[in-house]
Order: C-alpha cells, then structure tokens, then sequence
C-alpha cells in the first residue's frame, strides 16, 4: 500500500512544509481517513485560511479547494454547506488562523451546529509569519514576540468549543497516528459540527526558541507531554502538571 | 381637491398607528392610479416619540418625493399638531384633527376641522385601536384626496385577515364622522 | 423568467424594493448581520426566503456574512448581502477576496452619514469612494447608483446578472433616503437573468476571449477547483512570487471591467440638447436636481441633468462630451466631493461642488439657489 494515497494528491506540486514539520503527517494522516471512509474525495470540499496548516489541502488535495481569508475559514464553509448541503465539507487551517483572528467565527460554527468537521492545527505559534505568539502558546513559552517568555495563558480549545456546543470534540497529537485517523473518520461522519485539535510540531520556530531545536525533539515532547483522556483520569494534579490531555471530549451522543 | 399633487402628513405619538395609516393612504392612491410617495418616522421615534407619515399623491411622477409644504395635515395629538401646524400652507391647506387629543390653536384663515375619532372608536367599535384608520377615513371623506373605494380595497388588500373586519368598520365609521 | 411576486404596483420602501428584487433575481443564498438602515431588507429576506425556498443566515458579523456569501456563490447560490457604512468598512477585505477570486456577489450599501458611527438614521453618500478603493491594493468593481424605489428594484436584479456575467463584486450604493422612501413601482410579468457561463474543463482563471471573464464553475461538479486570492495560474496555482504571473492577472481583473465598461454603463439624462449649466447628479440627490431643474426650465433657463445610473466604473468618455458643451457642470453631493473629483478629470468646463454633509437630503431649493447663481 505504499504510495496508495497518492491518488488524492494533485499531480506535480512539491510540499512547502519545512523539514520536521508536522503537517506532512497529518496531511496524510487525514487522506487515510478519507481512503478507510471510503469517500470519493470529488464529493468533498476543503476550506482553508492563512498560515502553514492551510496548504495542507491547497493545493495539495486533488479536490475542490477553498483558500480563504486569514480567520474566515467557518464562514466561507459555511455558506458553501448551506446552499449545498450534499458537500462534505472539511476545514483545515492552524491556531492562529482558526482560534485567534478566527475565534468568534469558531464560537459560533460550533453554536450553530452545522455539519463541518474542522482540524485545527496548533503548533502553538504562527508559524509562516515566523514565529509570533498565538493564543494556544503555552505560559511561560519563548517566540518572537515573546522573548521573555509569553505572559498569558493560552486557551484550553476543546474546552471552548465543547462549551460553544460542537456535537464532536477531541484533541490529538500527529504522535498519535492511530487513534487520530479514527477521530478523523468519526468526525467526518458525525452530522453536526465537529472539532479535533491536533497537536503538530514545529522545530524550526517553536522548537528552536524552546530547547526543542531538531524534529526529533519535538516529536519526543508531545509524546511525553500527551496523555490519553482515560489514563489521566486516575492521576494527581500534581501528577497531570504540564501534560496535555488528549482524546474525545464530546463524542456525538449528546 | 383642484391640485394635481396632494402633500398629507399624518402625525400622533408612536403606536397610534400613523405609520401604518400612512401606509393604507398610499396603497389607496396606487388603487386610485395616481403616483405615491412617501415617508416616515424611522427609529426610536416611530416607536414612542411623535410620529409621522408623509404621503404625496400625484397625477404625475413626483420628482422630489418628500413634503415641502404640507397641503392635508392629519394630527393625532397634541404635541404632534404643535409640531406640524407650522408646515401647513395657510389659505391653501387643511388641518383634521382628533378632538379628544388636540385643543387647536386660532390660526386665522386656516380650515381646521376636529372629527371625535377616538371617542367615535371606542363607542361604535369598542377598540383605540383603529382610531387611525377612522380619522384618516373622515380625512378622505373631507378631502377627496383618494376615493372612498380606493381606501376601502386598499385595507382589504393589505391588512392583516384578523383585523380585516374591523378596520373595515373604522373605514365606514370615519366616512360618516367626516361628512 | 417569471417574476416572483404578482405582477402590479406595490407601496414599497427601497428597502423593500431590493429584497424583493434579489429574490425576482433569484438569489439563493443571503447572509447577513442587522445594521440600521439596511435592517429591513435583512428581516424581509429572512421572512421571505421561506415562501422562495432561498438560503438565509444571519451572521455573527459582516466580515463573516460578506466571507459566506463568496462560499455559497462557489457552491453555486445567487448571493447577496446589506448593509450600511460600518458594515461595508468591515466587508471589504471580503471585496478585496472576490474581485481576486472572480467571484459573483451583491452587496447592498444602503449609506449613512459618517465618518464612524455618524448618524444612524440620516442619508449621505460618504462611501462612493469606499465602493471604489474601500480595499487594499488595485481593484475593479461595478457599483450602480438608484434615486427611486422602482430603480432600487431594477438595479438589484441588474447587479445579480452583472456580477454573474463579469464575475465580480456589484455594490448597490444607495443611501437611506431612497432606503427608506416609499413609493409606487411595478413589478412587471417577467425578469431577465443572466446565468454564469460554464465550460467544463476550461481554466476557471484565464481567458483567452475578449471580454476577459474566465468560466465559472462551482463546487461539486468534478473541476477539482483551486480557489485562492493568493496570486494564482489560470488554474488557480499559487503564484506569489511570478511577475508575469501577478502582473497578467491584475491586468485583466482591471481590463474585464475598464474594456467592456460602454456595456456597463447605464445613465439617464434630460434637458440636456442646449443645456449651458448641467448638474451631475446621482441617488436620492438627483431627484431634488430634476425637481430643480423642471423649475428652472419653466423659467426659461438653459439647465439639464445627467444621472449616474452607473458609479463604477466611472463614465468618462460621457462626463468629457458633456464638458466639451456645456459651460458649467454643478455637482450635488452629500459628501464633501467624492464625485465632482471625477467630473474634473474628465470635464474641460469648470465643475462645481454643492456639498451638504449635515445628515440631511439635499433640497431642491439649495439646488435652485445654486443654479440660479451659475446660468
């Protein structure tokens, strides 16, 4: 099955993603999704906004493609879905892009409920404009911006988007291949408004300012930091410091 | 009326019910063939301050739609006609008044006729509520400016089936308070 | 195509007049945030679109109602949105986006006086230049200009078929005193729509033809689309570091509008055979000038109109005819000169402003007083 993805890639593009990045997994981490689901991807549209994240889809995927504005992404999806309801429409774009500029238009996608399946991408900075910090910037963290350290808390997002009232909210790390690709599949097919937050990384602007400088690191960092919803249930907070807690937060049901 | 372009102010306090008389005054004159124009209160005004609604009825296009001197005024209370009564042509206009609502003031050779519009309403049709279709009514019926019938198919027209019935009456009820 | 509403004279406000003129135009998909005065045409869409069948949202801003307009339009919809001055500063980095994407939409501008908040409820015409600059960067857009509540009707349906013809942003810059003006119009039996061209196969961003306008496609129907406003191929490849790339694009989103703009334009005049002094005049403001005017000519006096139908693209080639006649050209504006600076660009005879900018329709007599000075 090597290279069976590559059905859905347009043909003759190079990847733009730097090396470590995180966005390459994930690229084909969500073709694999899509390959198992068994949906023709001519059948699916792909909304995406500024930043790295964002060329996941454009002008990779080899579909219907919709670069937008920085920030705007839910809206641009949401008119298409609502004229065209038969669309399966799938929003990729990162942190910055989705929770930042974009964040009321992500509170209120996830109010209204409509069927979208949004894969936000945090790797807790900007990282096309090189480096700046994002509300997803853990405290204490260095970026351009913050050279002292960023001051403020960042935001607990599926915490938001569960509260907003998404009907699918979960987080993963690209570390956790596996579990991330079934989320994928299950948000996809999920009616109403679904939320994963992946947890990429970024060796060249976050892991270089924060002792994390080779790909190797930063991969290593989110799998120690990531812990499984389930297994962090029987531990202290003092035990839970520092780590990131990952898995389904809303699974649909209710 | 000898004018070919008749310019009527309705006016009263917000929730009188100016706004919508205007409104049913308009749909007449375009049921009688004639170019309508218009315009009203907007805002926190139509709502509760006073109020009015500006209708033009014309033999031809009105190049400029909004009233300049007001040839019909139609006042609801007070503070409105004190407003308004300065906008009215002396000699050439007309003012018709609620007499529950509006003590007129002496203003030599200008034709001010009272109708009891809002004492008429609750008597006859035990309702406030259509105190403006019924002086309104009294207005046509004393100024010919539409004809009794283009009123009358205008509210069978445009208002709403529940309230059909006795805005009709209120219609009836002015055309006889206004002869 | 059949008109939607009964054929007949209806008692509309402008307001009126233009949701029922996008929903004869067919519009399909409206999204829209409440602004006063443009709020009536929001509230008469959400009611009516159940009768039509149409899709409306209200948003939670206007930056997202201008952004989902342009993704129903590349799912397909006839779409459309309103507002007024604040709202219209808001969309237009979503302008900036369709012009680059080619992207047929209606705005609605419904203008009120500002700068900032200003005054709600008053008319102006302070965003003439906003429809025409109001983003960053070089753009082409229409804008069509109604001084009635019949032509509020007319230019919606004529904005929908523009935009979809030269796919791009069609701005309906009316003000507050035609918003908010009631008045006879007619709705007549049918409605002329023109559908977006289609080819399967064919670059959705280039053309070889004259009129400059590529093919639009939509959503779903297998073209595999690359929609960006990055600078991008004929096949919406990213290009943001060619020269002839960016350079050939931004040419023709310019010439697709400047070549064909004889076609575009649309303009009204009267009195105008020996006129001496001509008023240019545009919106709510012209019907004070014709009132002005018929005055004026029953004296006797040498005085004629020229309306501007059509704002954007500008008519120059009929302001420098007009200026090569006439000896004085006035300008009504309830700005402080937005449209008299283009009347000298073009017009060889002297232009002169009346501005009025007190939230207040300009009255005919103001413009009598003016002409009077002029003849």
């Amino acid at each position: 099955m090597t290279r069976d993805l590559e059905q859905y890639l347009r043909p003759g593009l190079v990847t733009a993603f730097c090396p470590g990045c995180g966005d390459g997994i994930l690229l084909g981490l969500i073709l694999r999704a899509i390959d198992e689901l068994k949906i023709n991807i001519d059948d699916m549209l792909f909304v995406s906004g500024i930043g790295c994240a964002g060329w996941i889809p454009s002008p990779n995927f080899n579909a219907d493609t919709l670069h937008t504005l920085h920030g705007r992404t839910i809206p641009f999806a949401t008119g298409a879905k609502m004229f065209n309801p038969k669309l399966q429409v799938m929003i990729i774009s990162g942190d910055g892009d989705l929770a930042d500029i974009g964040g009321n238009h992500l509170i209120h996608g996830a109010r209204r409920n409509i069927d979208l399946t949004v894969i936000l991408v945090n790797n807790f900075l900007y990282g096309m404009t090189g480096g700046q910090v994002a509300c997803t910037t853990p405290m204490g963290a260095f970026t351009m911006t913050t050279t002292e350290g960023n001051p403020y808390r960042p935001f607990d997002l599926p915490k938001l988007v569960d509260a907003a009232g998404a009907t699918y909210v979960a987080r993963y790390s690209v570390t956790q291949p596996l579990a991330l690709i079934s989320s994928i599949k299950k948000a996809v097919q999920i009616k109403g408004f679904s939320f994963i937050e992946v947890l990429s990384p970024c060796p060249i602007q976050f892991g270089r300012r924060n002792q994390l400088g080779t790909p190797i690191d930063m991969i290593k960092f989110l799998m120690d930091k990531c812990i499984m919803k389930e297994e962090a249930e029987g531990l202290s907070p003092e035990e839970l410091e520092g780590k990131i807690i990952t898995g389904e937060f809303s699974d649909g049901r209710n | 009326m000898a004018e070919i372009s008749t310019q009527v102010r309705l006016c009263g306090f917000g929730g009188q019910g100016v706004i919508l008389a205007g409104t049913m005054l308009g749909y007449a004159g375009i049921n009688d063939e004639k170019w309508v124009a218009g315009s009203n209160s907007y805002g926190a005004a139509a709502r509760g301050g006073t109020c009015r609604a500006d209708v033009i009825i014309s033999d031809k296009p009105i190049s400029f739609p909004h009233v300049v001197e007001v040839d019909v005024l139609i006042a609801m209370s007070q503070k409105a006609y004190d407003v308004y009564i300065k906008n009215v042509e002396t000699g050439a206009g007309i003012v018709i008044y609620d007499e529950q609502m509006v003590s007129p003031k002496e203003i030599s050779g200008l034709k001010q006729i009272g109708i009891p519009a809002t004492n008429a309403a609750i008597r006859e049709l035990n309702s406030k509520q259509v105190v403006n279709i019924v002086i309104l009514s009294s207005a046509v019926e004393i100024t010919k400016i539409v004809n009794r019938d283009a009123l009358i198919s205008a509210i069978e027209e445009n208002v709403p089936e529940r309230f059909k019935a006795l805005n009709l009456e209120a219609v009836e009820l002015g055309f006889k308070l206004g002869k | 195509m059949k008109s939607i509403l009964s054929p007949g004279s209806y008692y509309f406000s402008g307001d009126e007049a233009i949701a029922e003129g996008a929903i004869a135009a067919r519009c399909g998909y409206f999204a829209g945030y409440p602004i006063t005065p443009a709020s009536e045409i929001v509230e008469r869409i959400s009611i009516r679109f159940k009768e039509t069948g149409g899709v409306f949202i209200q948003m939670e801003d206007e930056i997202a109602s201008i952004c989902s307009i342009i993704g129903a339009s590349w799912a397909g919809a006839r779409a459309m949105t309103a507002t007024s001055g604040p709202g219209f500063s808001l969309m237009q980095e979503g302008v900036g986006h369709a012009v680059m994407t080619e992207t047929p939409i209606v705005i609605i501008d419904v203008q009120r006086a500002g700068p900032g908040l200003g005054q709600a409820t008053r008319p102006a015409s302070g965003d003439i230049m906003q429809a025409r600059w109001g983003s960053h960067s070089d753009r082409q857009i229409i804008a069509l200009c109604p001084w009635s509540v019949q032509e509020a009707y007319d230019q919606t349906i004529d904005a929908f078929n523009l935009a979809e013809k030269y796919r791009v942003p069609v701005i309906l810059l009316t003000d507050e005193a035609v918003g908010h003006l009631r008045e006879k119009m007619d709705i007549r039996e049918d409605v002329d729509i023109f559908n977006r061209t289609k080819k399967p196969g064919a670059a959705p961003f280039g053309t070889e033809e004259d009129d400059g306008v590529p093919p639009m496609p939509t959503f779903g129907e297998r073209e595999k689309l690359l929609v960006t406003s990055s600078t991008h191929n004929d096949y919406g490849i990213r290009k943001t570091d060619d020269p002839l790339v960016q350079a050939k694009l931004v040419s023709r989103l310019y010439s697709k509008i400047m070549n064909n703009r004889e076609k575009i334009i649309d303009y009204d005049s009267c009195y105008m055979e020996d006129a001496e002094v001509v008023v240019v005049c545009y919106g709510f403001t012209a019907r004070s000038a014709l009132f002005a005017i018929e005055k004026l000519r029953g004296e006797g006096k040498k005085v004629g109109m020229f309306r501007l139908k059509t704002m954007w693209p500008f008519p120059d080639r009929l302001i420098r005819d007009i200026g090569s006649r006439a000896k004085k050209i006035l300008v009504p504006e309830m700005n402080k000169g937005q449209v008299v600076e283009e009347v000298m660009k073009y017009a060889s005879c002297d232009a002169i402003l009346y501005s009025q900018t007190n939230g207040e329709d300009i009255h005919p007599n103001a413009i009598i007083e003016q002409l009077r000075r002029l003849v």
